[in-house]
């Protein structure tokens, strides 16, 4: 069962890893595919850099997965894409609440439509390692539990 | 005179004591310190820590960009100063200038913003603060105390230690530092536990010179952002060149520090807006009498011509030493009182964007606001007064100057 767990949880990392580590390089390149897209912004880069290094670090935790030090990394690496991720809803959010009109006697907040249209794809390539990333919790629930 | 223990003396009475008072058993690490472990490893740390700023500043982008641009440039822009300069449209000239501001901005044919081009001290003196500074300090105050409660400040504070120790201070100024760019005042309050006056001078020198506030930070954020990356990274290169030779030329020492890094947990929400809360309240106190104070004498210098007569006088020593266009001088005169305001009347629109990127920088470095002088008088003794201020005069010739000749240089 054990053996399960860990073949699992190495299979996880290696591909999570790998994607972290092609949507990283694609922040770098910049441009727009179909539901995908890398806005060219002050922050770039970074996120560029931290995709990356969540990659790498996600497949330095491939070997021995359940040891508690390699599923720390991989938490860490977890949620550093969680940051990433979050930043981008939260920039859809503040995007979706004003209407962005200046003049008196437009509406303040943007209409139901405006609204909803916010949230729509394309996304930032954090949004999709966002739900694959958070198989971890399976890991540290299971971990909890058996403790 | 007690002399205080040195790092092996510590180390061997931090030994003496555990072996005393603690029984080691057989201990299986949790996941909790797996993931502690992790954060502070270089290798993984940094990048970790990247992560965890990159969070700090977009949302703190992203948040006082939804509060400012999304409705107070309106609010201030569409309804409060038009609405204002027609109540008042009937005071003499010179309370008008003062209280709302140039009359030429209320004109048809002005184009311009007018939260930021009236200049009253009821128009742009309130639009700065509760328009666009508020907003910033809130969010940087809000992340400032989660990462102070989650106990990741600490951690920072480790993994920075060694590149700290090169400047002759401690992973621990870390502390202060990131405090600081909320608010300089605490940030100058947090250098207490360090340990020799050295070590307290250098931190609170470096911090009044080359870490800007959060007010500050908010209005780059508004007007300059694209330059932001930029002036941040000069005043890194600052914060850490002028800091390795201070720490060469003053004398003293610089002992180790030995700091409590308390285990993660979960922070408390009602801790974390009571910290908020209270800080931010401090910034409005503290702040907004200043930015009002501010506008009123950049008004009334206006009004008497006596501005022009400065900026003319200035003219000529602005441009050869630092670059900068005698336009800047309201800036530089209401930035002994508040930088924010001051960097908010930079007239932008005249200046290349290498002026502008000049004139932030010279801006940060040339003296802390009255608010953080007056906390300077109060933790160091005269002599470092005259050090610190030694220190800042020193640095606004090296440093602008050496950013005048690269932009000679450059063609810029």
């Amino acid at each position: 069962m054990m053996n399960h767990k860990s073949t699992f949880g190495s299979m996880f990392t290696v591909i999570i890893g790998i994607a972290a580590l092609g949507f990283g390089i694609l922040e770098f390149v910049g441009g727009e595919w179909g539901p995908l897209t890398v806005d060219a912004g002050m922050f770039t880069a970074w996120r560029a850099v931290i995709l990356i290094c969540a990659g790498l670090i996600y497949l330095s935790s491939v070997t021995n997965f359940l040891d508690v030090r390699q599923l720390g990394k991989t938490v860490v690496a977890s949620i550093m894409i969680w940051i990433v991720a979050a930043m981008d809803i939260w920039a859809m959010i503040a995007a979706s609440i004003p209407s962005g009109a200046e003049e008196a006697g437009e509406p303040w907040f943007a209409s139901g439509t405006e609204f909803l249209a916010a949230y729509g794809p394309p996304y930032m390539p954090a949004m999709y390692l966002l739900l694959p990333s958070l198989v971890i919790l399976y890991f540290v629930g299971r971990r909890r539990l058996a403790r | 005179m007690e002399q205080a223990l040195t790092v092996d003396q510590r180390w061997d009475l931090v030994d003496k004591i555990t072996k005393e008072t603690v029984e080691v058993g057989a201990y299986e690490p949790t996941l909790r310190d797996a993931i502690a472990g992790v954060t502070v490893r270089p290798l993984t740390g940094i990048p970790f820590a990247i992560a965890v700023l990159y969070g700090f500043w977009t949302f703190f982008g992203e948040f006082a960009g939804l509060f400012t641009d999304g409705f107070f440039v309106r609010i201030f822009g569409t309804h409060w100063i038009p609405w204002l300069a027609e109540r008042l449209a009937g005071l003499p000239d010179w309370a008008f200038v003062i209280l709302v501001g140039d009359r030429a901005v209320f004109a048809e044919e002005f184009l311009g913003d007018s939260c930021f081009a009236a200049g009253g001290v009821l128009t742009t003196g309130l639009f700065m603060p509760f328009g666009i500074v508020l907003w910033a300090v809130l969010a940087l105050f809000l992340v400032l105390a989660i990462l102070e409660d989650t106990g990741y400040l600490p951690r920072l504070a480790v993994l920075l230690d060694t590149v700290m120790h090169k400047i002759g201070l401690h992973g621990f100024a870390i502390v202060p530092t990131l405090i600081s760019l909320g608010c300089n005042v605490p940030g100058v309050t947090a250098c207490r536990p360090l340990e020799t006056r050295k070590q307290r001078f250098m931190m609170i020198a470096l911090l009044g010179v080359f870490v800007p506030c959060g007010a500050q930070i908010g209005m780059m954020e508004e007007l300059v952002p694209g330059l932001i990356g930029w002036v941040f990274l000069t005043l890194a290169v600052g914060y850490l060149g002028f800091g390795w030779v201070l720490n060469k030329i003053l004398p003293g020492e610089s002992p180790e520090i030995l700091m409590d890094v308390p285990p993660y947990q979960a922070p408390q929400w009602s801790n974390i807006l009571r910290k908020t809360w209270m800080r931010t309240q401090h910034f409005l106190l503290v702040a907004v009498p200043f930015v009002l104070l501010g506008c009123a004498i950049v008004m009334a210098l206006y009004t008497t011509g006596a501005m022009d007569a400065i900026a003319g006088g200035l003219e000529g020593f602005l441009a050869t030493v630092f670059g900068v266009p005698a336009s800047a001088t309201p800036s530089l005169v209401v930035g002994f009182l508040r930088k924010d305001l001051a960097i908010g009347l930079l007239p932008i629109e005249t200046m290349t964007n290498y002026q502008v990127f000049k004139s932030v920088i010279l801006l940060t470095i040339y003296f802390p606001c009255l608010a953080t002088f007056a906390m300077l008088l109060r933790e160091l003794n005269w002599k470092e007064i005259l050090g610190t201020l030694g220190f800042l005069v020193a640095m606004i010739f090296v440093f602008g100057g050496i950013l005048n000749l690269i932009g000679m240089a450059g063609g810029w």
